[in-house]
């Protein structure tokens, strides 16, 4: 508990931490906002009112229905927040088991682990979607599914080292050979070691879910209309843009300020739990005694 | 070699897998070929021969290994649409993609590897944090929006600053090779901010690591400076995962630039492809996919043989005992 | 790992073969050795671990695995087991039988990293690899570009084929919808009607600017009392564009052909019995039964003279008798017509090649035409056509009529759309004019199934043009619904025709208490659901064609309409003898339906065609089903 608590003050101490904690508070409370309030209803269209400019009224402008920019931006956040972690938990579900694959006692269920993640690991998300949409269409599990499967599979073989070394230390033996069981063992010695990894990876993949919304949606395998999304707002402004370049400017921007604060959150997030790095660890004791004495 | 034999067989394996995987993918889809093609109003009996004439009445079984068939004799089949060689086709599809993907990772690389270098071993702390503000801000951008924000700012007729042709490709292709190239520029300069901030970020946490180690200190220590430390020590050290880097970050550009060559309306691989599944040219997208998995596959085979080869510690280990 | 089995000793020959380093070592201190060595493996083994670049263009999620490479596991927060290359980097030698090495790719790899070092490195090319890797880098890049550029293609007259340098001999026109393939006797779509009829292929008789029936390969015909036999006179001397002649024979077997192997729009010709040639310049239709639109019919697709001596991949090349031959076709991209030297008619192509450029995006679209690469594009999203129309010293925008109606068809067979009510409270709740207005201003109200341009218009439009929301709300309780009981209907449309107007209606129908769900799918997806299986509520459609009131007389249609009066008026002036009684049955046919409200005519489509000043003779009505191109021509200022 006291480390999480040194976690978070680390995080929030550096100005990046700041600015992304910030931002995602933000993220979430409009998100939730959203859910009950947006200055113009999302289904009121005016004809005779397309494509505005910013006004008191409609404080982005219009879009090519007369309905309120800004409304459907924020309405957008939400579904996006429900993609990044609907894919992060897909990932890490995915990402864990196949962890737990590699790391299991059994041989075949390791290698058919490697074989997996060696086989897959090079089909890009992308293609994953696109081959997805062709039964499903656009939706919103496209977008989950996609990312879910390409970073579950990253996730898998970036934590692998770290989970066979887990697996195969001394404590793990000597958990087996006290009895424990092979799930035990991974919760217990697996999992806490590469819990700081699948952190940031997980934060991460929340980015990359929120651009993969964008360019799905655009491709048109993503979320379908009537949803409003980022990449529906900008997807839909893109054919415009000619004319009415402004209008292109806020969800491009909004998925930009987004995903850069996810990848700083999860650099800080990494710093603030890596000892080497955050002196306030150290200090504090968290660790122990200090690590010098103890590998000694 | 037990290694490349293990890979190779692996990657037969996955190809087989891949190939059932998206003939199944595309036999469940809603929309019948043979409608579309023969239209509204048409009559019941001119789609029955329309389907006839294509193939489709065949059991599904039939289909796939008639078309695996095909395909281990590299015939990738026609396409039910435009009568055209699947294979040609995406040949041609090919010279508009792979050349853009060229550029851009020359875009990339030079943005990558330069800032990255920069925005380690610049003296000023101003310019360091700029160009790490840079690779955060540029590798959140999402496509889309990016290339809109060049066309906006570098395109002729709408932008602020008219130098290149904002979307569209020459229909004569490459025998224009003049505006054939230009028309790439600002697509290419996109996927070359994107990823050459991921780039960036790599380069950068690299060298840090390397200035970090003993091994520049050493170099430094007899007679170089740090920069030429950096650049002849450091730069060799970094030869392998650069290697790799490269050869992965192009293979995903193949796919990665589908919404750069959308947007950018250039007639290349990824827009074909999803021109072709609004169409439902099953044979094509079928084929089509399966291309594309098939050199995901291959190139993430070559970088694995390859990587082991550079890496000393990797090679020659039956000999050694 | 690289531990356990290996002391200094092994290290120090392992250091012995990275002969990269080598003098560093040798030049500062040789008794450092192990230690340097250490190091480099580290920095090496740290580098593999960095390789983890995802398959999918997200680089940074290896980038952040390669960070992650030297994070603390939990077991070193417990400060129990050791593998920290940065904490060891103090200790002595002893901790080299520690771990030090963060974990490597996968268990094969550190397997293999256990043997000893090879005694070749590719370290061998020392400084100057740096150069040598820079100059394969732009070697292969370069040649990636040139193996794909050839040099300049020389045309026909030995004129650079000019992408941007346009003179009057080319003239580039844009469109939106190409063509699949070139197979018009099987491929649907009104693209291929647009760019081969008049132009590549000839009919029997074509149509005018105004939707009316003109001479074309036949000078004239005659039409018996019965309306029963068609008699027509075939010009002299024509030839197809490979050389072949062209005489009643090859129209008597296309059309036969036609009806045999029941090519695209065969059905159209209804009542038919024979077609054959009673000289070579005499073609004589017999139907079995009066059937007033067949001349129109003739102006299309049934109406087509192919020739029948030639064998040629209809897919991808196409040989008519037109002004124009199909010199190049690109799919999906652009099609190259140039003047058919052969052509002896009276529509002579005046400018020697035209090129069509395909562009499915509207700012490649405008931005071709701002550019120069493009001097015509139709059709122009109307709401982007205004710079265009302010810029009129240098643009030329019209408006020109066509016959596309939005059809919002209400199932007369769904589950609640079958409750006239509730179609009719649709109808009144929906504001047409919003809606035109969104759209920029220029679509007509209709009203009715007829479009302007086609036989028994008449304008309805003062049907729709007020918006009743409170007797619409008002009808819709009586049939059981309102804001407090929504009445929820799917509304299914292709992805063609955007989202836009599936929000608008949404927004609209909500007023009155109807939940609208808009699905907008692809055209195959919308195909199967709503027009093969009429299962839906409410579905959108550009209907684009023209003499098609047929839709509203067969009950088998997808709008599952079927009223007797209609099919009984229909009949008729299908068999009517003249033009004005044709006109008069249909109009009142038309208004039964629009009565009936089986659909809802959202407005008809009007295409806004812009043009550079200076181009002429570029057809402005119908230019989407229909576009003559052999007067188009364009002058320079």
């Amino acid at each position: 508990m006291r480390k999480t608590r040194i976690v978070a003050r680390s995080v929030w101490k550096t100005a990046e931490g700041r600015f992304s904690v910030v931002v995602l508070g933000i993220w979430i409370a409009v998100s939730l906002l959203s859910l009950v309030w947006t200055p113009c209803s999302l289904w009121s269209t005016d004809g005779y009112d397309t494509w505005a400019s910013p006004s008191t009224r409609h404080w982005l402008g219009t879009d090519g229905t007369g309905a309120d920019v800004f409304s459907w931006l924020m309405a957008g956040s939400r579904t996006d927040l429900v993609i990044a972690v609907l894919a992060t938990m897909f990932s890490a579900a995915l990402g864990f088991l196949l962890i737990g694959m590699t790391a299991s006692r059994s041989n075949v269920f390791s290698n058919m682990s490697v074989v997996l993640i060696d086989a897959l690991i090079s089909i890009p998300t992308i293609l994953i979607a696109l081959v997805l949409a062709v039964p499903l269409g656009a939706s919103v599990a496209v977008v989950v599914i996609a990312c879910g499967i390409g970073h579950g599979l990253n996730l898998a073989r970036v934590c692998r080292p770290q989970a066979l070394l887990a697996a195969r230390s001394g404590h793990a033996k000597s958990a087996l050979s006290a009895g424990a069981g092979g799930r035990y063992v991974l919760l217990h010695h697996v999992l806490p070691n590469i819990l700081p990894t699948l952190i940031v990876q997980l934060s991460l993949s929340a980015g990359t879910a929120v651009l993969a919304e964008s360019g799905l949606t655009y491709l048109g395998v993503g979320v379908p209309s009537g949803v409003p999304s980022w990449g529906h707002s900008l997807a839909t402004s893109v054919k415009f843009v000619d004319v009415f370049p402004i209008t292109v400017i806020w969800p491009g921007l909004l998925v930009t300020v987004v995903v850069v604060a996810l990848n700083m959150f999860g650099d800080c997030l990494r710093n603030a739990v890596d000892p080497v790095s955050n002196a306030m660890l150290r200090k504090n004791g968290a660790v122990g005694a200090s690590e010098e004495g103890k590998s000694r | 070699m037990r290694f490349v034999l293990q890979r190779l067989a692996l990657f037969v394996v996955t190809l087989l897998g891949v190939s059932v995987l998206v003939f199944a993918a595309l036999r469940v889809l809603p929309g019948d070929m043979a409608q579309l093609m023969a239209g509204m109003n048409s009559t019941p009996g001119r789609v029955a021969s329309i389907r006839k004439s294509m193939g489709l009445d065949r059991p599904v079984f039939e289909q796939y290994t008639g078309w695996l068939w095909g395909l281990m004799h590299g015939d990738f089949g026609m396409s039910m649409l435009t009568g055209r060689a699947i294979a040609a086709t995406v040949k041609t599809r090919a010279s508009v993609t792979f050349p853009l993907i060229a550029l851009g990772l020359l875009a990339a690389m030079v943005i990558g590897l330069v800032f990255g270098y920069e925005a380690t071993m610049s003296h000023r702390p101003a310019v360091r944090v700029m160009f790490h503000l840079l690779a955060l801000v540029g590798g959140a951008i999402p496509a889309l929006w990016g290339g809109l924000l060049l066309i906006l700012l570098f395109s002729k007729g709408m932008g602020i600053i008219g130098l290149f042709p904002s979307q569209g490709f020459p229909a004569s292709g490459w025998r224009q090779p003049v505006q054939a190239l230009s028309s790439l520029a600002l697509p290419a300069l996109t996927v070359g901010i994107i990823d050459g901030a991921t780039l960036m970020r790599y380069t950068r946490s690299a060298l840090t690591e390397l200035l970090s180690s003993d091994v520049i200190a050493m170099t430094m220590a007899s007679g170089y400076t740090r920069r030429q430390a950096m650049v002849r020590v450091g730069f060799r050290l970094a030869l392998p995962q650069l290697v790799s880097v490269t050869g992965l970050l192009f293979a995903s550009m193949v796919t990665g630039v589908m919404v750069i060559e959308n947007l950018f309306a250039l007639p290349g691989i990824g827009y074909g492809l999803v021109t072709d599944l609004g169409n439902r040219d099953l044979i094509a997208v079928q084929s089509e996919l399966f291309m594309l998995a098939a050199f995901f596959l291959f190139v993430g085979f070559i970088v694995d043989v390859i990587h082991r080869l550079l890496d000393p510690r990797m090679r020659h280990p039956e000999q050694e005992g | 790992m690289l531990r356990g089995s290996h002391g200094p000793i092994s290290f120090g020959v392992r250091f012995e073969k990275f002969r990269a380093c080598h003098i560093i070592v040798v030049a500062v201190d040789p008794s450092g050795g192990e230690h340097l060595a250490y190091q480099l493996i580290m920095a090496k083994s740290a580098a593999l671990e960095a390789v983890a670049l995802p398959g999918d263009g997200e680089p940074w999620t290896g980038l952040a695995r390669r960070n992650m490479a030297s994070t603390q596991g939990a077991h070193d927060f417990d400060g129990a087991t050791t593998n920290r290359g940065v904490s060891n980097r103090k200790r002595g030698n002893e901790s080299l039988t520690e771990g030090h090495v963060p974990a490597s790719m996968d268990p094969a790899l550190q397997a293999r990293a256990r043997h000893e070092l090879p005694t070749y490195d590719v370290w061998k090319s020392n400084h100057k690899s740096k150069l040598w890797v820079l100059a394969i880098m732009t070697m292969v890049v370069a040649m990636v570009v040139l193996a794909f550029v050839r040099p300049p293609a020389r045309g026909g007259d030995g004129r650079p084929a000019g992408f941007q340098t346009q003179s009057a001999q080319r003239v580039s026109i844009g469109l939106k919808l190409a063509p699949a393939n070139l197979d018009i006797r099987n491929q649907s779509g009104s693209s291929l009607d647009q760019v081969l009829i008049g132009n590549v292929y000839e009919g029997i008789v074509a149509r005018d600017s105004n939707n009316k029936v003109v001479p074309a390969l036949a000078k004239s015909w005659v039409v018996s009392n019965d309306a029963l036999r068609y008699t027509f006179t075939m010009n002299t001397g024509m030839t197809f564009s490979n050389g072949d002649r062209l005489n009643a024979e090859d129209a008597a077997w296309s059309v036969n052909e036609l009806v045999k192997r029941g090519y695209h729009d065969a059905q159209l010709l209804k009542h038919f019995e024979s077609a054959k040639a009673l000289d070579n310049s005499t073609l004589q239709i017999v139907l079995t039964a009066p059937y007033s639109d067949l001349l129109w019919v003739l102006t299309g697709r049934p109406g087509l003279v192919f020739d029948r001596h030639a064998r040629y991949d209809m897919k991808t090349q196409a040989i008519g008798s037109g002004p124009y031959t199909v010199e190049r076709f690109v799919p999906n991209s652009s099609l190259t017509l140039v003047a058919n030297s052969r052509y002896r008619g009276p529509y002579r192509a005046k400018t020697a090649s035209i090129v069509l450029h395909y562009y499915n995006d509207d700012n490649a679209a405008i931005n071709a035409l701002k550019s120069g690469d493009i001097q015509v594009l139709a059709p122009i999203t109307q709401s982007l056509s205004g710079p265009f129309d302010r810029d009129s010293t240098n643009y030329d925008v019209k408006v020109g009529e066509g016959t596309d109606k939005f059809v919002l068809a209400m199932n007369c067979k769904g589950s609640k759309t079958s409750d006239v009510r509730i179609r009719e409270a649709i109808r009144m709740a929906i504001d047409h004019k919003a809606i035109v207005a969104s759209r920029g201003g220029v679509d007509r109200l209709m009203g009715g199934p007829i479009a302007p341009l086609d036989p028994g218009y008449e304008d309805l439009g003062a049907r729709v043009s007020h918006t009743d929301v409170r007797r619409a709300a008002k009808l819709l309780k009586e049939a059981g619904y309102d804001r407090q009981n929504p009445l929820a209907l799917r509304l299914e449309y292709a992805n063609i025709y955007g989202t836009e107007l599936g929000d608008q209606l949404r927004s609209q129908l909500r007023e009155i208490g109807i939940n609208l769900q808009v699905h907008v799918v692809e055209f195959s997806t919308w195909m199967q659901d709503v027009y093969t299986n009429k299962n839906y509520d409410l579905s959108l459609v550009d209907h684009n064609e023209s003499h098609d009131f047929s839709q509203w007389a067969d009950r088998g249609y997808y709008y599952n309409y079927d009223n007797p009066e209609v099919r009984n008026l229909y009949d008729q002036a299908m068999s009517a003898t003249t033009e004005a009684r044709k006109s008069e049955l249909l109009q009142r046919a038309a208004r039964v339906v629009s009565s009936d409200s089986p659909a809802d005519w959202l407005f008809n489509y009007r295409i806004t065609t812009v043009m550079r000043s200076g181009v002429s003779g570029f057809p402005i009505n119908m230019n989407q089903a229909l576009m003559p191109l052999w007067n188009v021509t364009f002058t320079h200022e």
